[in-house]
């Protein structure tokens, strides 16, 4: 209770020393509710907690490049409703207390909406940040049930949720006619949601079964003991569900142990260096559960093309996302013709068919994706492709 | 059976690792009575440095993936993350030599900060994939299998310890300090040098822990500036439960502990490693707090 008091005393004063700035530096150009003053002048902030730094560092630049692309085209058509887009980017580590802090950050700095979020454990103590501040989050990449589960009305997922991923994965298990499937997830809040899940649909069907369930500990380098735990009972499919660090050395490691059968990653596994750190011959026909990427839809290179252009690399996983994310926040806001958190909200309940990468978007009443637009990848080389 | 074997050879592996961390830990302990908390970043420092040397003169040494490139490395690193050491004592340590022990501690754990972030400005914060991957051939032996790799790495390891134990039972260098950990107060009244002693002690304590992160980084691929972390803690362990200060303890401890953390997990699952580890630092903390081969220390007045 202290504990809460504090943190509304502190958005409270963080709030009044953010009015005096502004008051002093619009020199009485703006009159009317403190609200509003805020709202006419200068260029609209949008937030985004990305990873910079720790295990998921890689991720941050890709994001934040995606989400400046969109910002980028939007500025350039002259923005929304005439104030320019600004984006502000804070590192979330993809740890929970770096992530929170963060989100206050953000709060402070007064950004409208949020387009960020990745890891799901580090995303979940900020969304009540976020809530308690009034600002819609348009979470690009963090996917775990978790997260809507909250039931908080300013959530919404831009990507496909672990449910979905989980349908996704075992509806490829029953292609390929497994019977036998060892889960493995390193006990993250993203991670454990789509094992779980996966197990439920896997329960729910009679030709297939889970024989081994098994959590790592990230950032080790020695899987041998969960390698041989797994392998024990001998499973047809095993299906990762953590990140590429740990999946690139689990992959080499069951190979290794001599398993040559099928292995899945999920999309936080998605990066080419999954591949690198696995050893290629041994990544070869990995399989992986991904929400669609340029790579993968028609008519996608020429966004890749744009990207590379602007940033000298090529996009990563997420980037798509928060090009959307922005792009979606922009619609809504534009749509609401206000930046009022409720007619954000209300504008982005009411999009219907804006298209974004996974397709016509529509949200659904818990705030997902209608459809995930998960797809399979394989390992093809050194990269990954379109399994068809 | 086959089962047993593999649980036992992925044991002697990950445990060989533990030990070469944990010799330099109980070889520290036991001369300046100091939890150099920084030996783990060490370690990293160690896979670090193969990368940069695979890296940056990969073409001069061949830039084969064999292993014989991957000794060189290793010598090399060794080397390096031995006068990594020897600053690190310099720097760290020698000016708050006399200090409450807690200060020390504290101290190593900065140097341990310091390492690591120091690591993440230079190479950055992403995990980096080793230059050379070693080409495996597997044999099987009862049954189990395992690598032609990690049957090599295993007697590399194997030499480096004999080495340490010929030094410290048969050069005069390894007297002294079999002395100095005695009483260091009456050699320097014998004449003896002791900062050069324990310089020396950290440089050999810390290239081992060099040659287990180059080992590490050419066989598991991936490197990343905090994977000193964890095996810091775990060969910590080690040196505990094998006696800390004792050198052939240390070689015990590392090697039960990967057993103890192959059999553990076989039996609990995979998550439960880590607490099977650490739960087992504390039983000894409680029953036997000198450890195995530890010896009772009486305090003189």
């Amino acid at each position: 209770m202290t504990l809460r008091k504090v943190g509304f005393g502190g958005l409270a004063l963080a709030a009044a020393l953010a009015l005096g700035v502004s008051g002093c530096g619009g020199g009485g150009l703006t009159s009317g509710s403190d609200k509003s003053s805020d709202d006419s002048a200068g260029p609209i902030k949008l937030g985004m907690v990305a990873p910079t730094s720790g295990s998921s560092a890689a991720i941050g630049p890709y994001m934040k490049n995606g989400a400046k692309l969109a910002i980028d085209e939007i500025n350039k058509k002259g923005g929304v409703d005439g104030r320019k887009l600004k984006l502000v980017v804070e590192d979330g580590a993809c740890d929970p207390k770096t992530a929170a802090a963060a989100a206050s950050k953000l709060v402070t700095a007064k950004v409208t909406m949020s387009v960020g979020g990745y890891c799901s454990g580090a995303t979940l103590p900020t969304l009540s940040i976020f809530n308690k501040a009034k600002i819609p989050m348009l979470i690009p990449a963090a996917n775990s049930n978790d997260l809507v589960d909250q039931k908080l009305p300013n959530v919404f997922l831009v990507n496909g949720t672990g449910t979905q991923q989980a349908a996704a994965a075992v509806k490829q298990m029953k292609k390929q006619g497994v019977k036998s499937v060892a889960l493995i997830d390193d006990n993250t809040s993203y991670s454990k949601d789509i094992t779980t899940k996966t197990a439920e649909d896997v329960k729910s069907d009679k030709s297939l079964k889970v024989v081994s369930k098994q959590s790592v500990t990230a950032g080790e380098s020695d899987y041998s003991a969960a390698v041989t735990a797994a392998l024990k009972n001998h499973p047809d499919f095993i299906y990762w569900t953590g990140y590429y660090q740990e999946g690139g050395l689990l992959i080499k490691q069951f190979r290794q142990a001599g398993y040559n059968k099928t292995i899945m990653v999920a999309d936080g596994s998605v990066d080419t260096k999954l591949i690198d750190i696995a050893g290629k011959k041994n990544a070869q026909g990995v399989l992986a559960t991904m929400t669609q990427t340029p790579q993968t839809i028609p008519g996608g290179d020429k966004w890749v093309a744009k990207y590379k252009k602007q940033f000298n690399s090529d996009p990563g996983p997420y980037s798509t996302q928060s090009y959307d994310a922005v792009r979606i926040a922009a619609k809504a806001m534009t749509d609401a013709k206000s930046t009022q958190s409720d007619k954000i909200i209300d504008a982005l309940e009411n999009i219907d068919g804006f298209k974004i990468f996974s397709g016509p978007l529509k949200f659904t009443p818990q705030h997902t994706l209608t459809s995930g637009g998960f797809e399979i990848l394989i390992v093809k080389g050194t990269k990954l492709v379109l399994d068809s | 059976m086959d089962h047993l074997v593999q649980l036992v050879l992925n044991g002697l592996f990950v445990g060989s690792f533990y030990a070469l961390v944990a010799l330099g830990y109980s070889m520290v302990y036991g001369i300046i009575k100091l939890l150099n908390f920084a030996h783990g970043d060490i370690y990293m420092l160690g896979a670090f440095a193969g990368f940069a040397i695979l890296t940056f003169g990969g073409g001069a040494l061949g830039g084969g993936s064999s292993l014989l490139t991957l000794v060189i490395v290793m010598i090399m690193a060794m080397v390096l993350t031995g006068s990594a050491g020897l600053v690190l004592e310099r720097v760290a340590y020698r000016p708050l030599r006399g200090s409450p022990r807690l200060t020390v501690l504290i101290t190593a754990v900065g140097a341990s900060f310091a390492l690591e972030y120091g690591i993440a400005l230079w190479a950055g914060p992403n995990p980096e994939v080793y230059p050379v991957q070693l080409k495996s051939t597997t044999v099987h032996l009862l049954g189990a299998r395992i690598t032609i790799n990690q049957l090599v790495m295993m007697a590399i390891a194997v030499v480096l310890m004999i080495g340490l134990d010929l030094i410290i039972a048969k050069t005069r260098s390894g007297r002294a300090m079999r002395a100095i950990s005695q009483d260091p107060k009456a050699c320097l009244y014998m004449g003896i040098n002791v900062d050069r002693v324990i310089s020396y002690t950290f440089f050999i304590g810390s290239a081992l822990a060099g040659a287990a992160g180059v080992m590490a980084g050419a066989y598991y691929g991936k490197i990343d500036f905090l994977m000193g972390f964890i095996i810091g803690l775990k060969a910590f362990t080690a040196a505990v439960i094998g006696g800390i200060g004792n050198v052939r303890g240390a070689v015990l401890g590392g090697v039960l502990l990967g057993l103890l953390e192959s059999f553990g997990t076989a039996f609990l699952g995979s998550e439960w490693r880590d607490v099977f580890a650490f739960g087992f630092l504390i039983a000894f903390l409680t029953v036997k707090p000198t450890g195995l081969l530890g010896e009772k220390v009486t305090e003189r007045v």
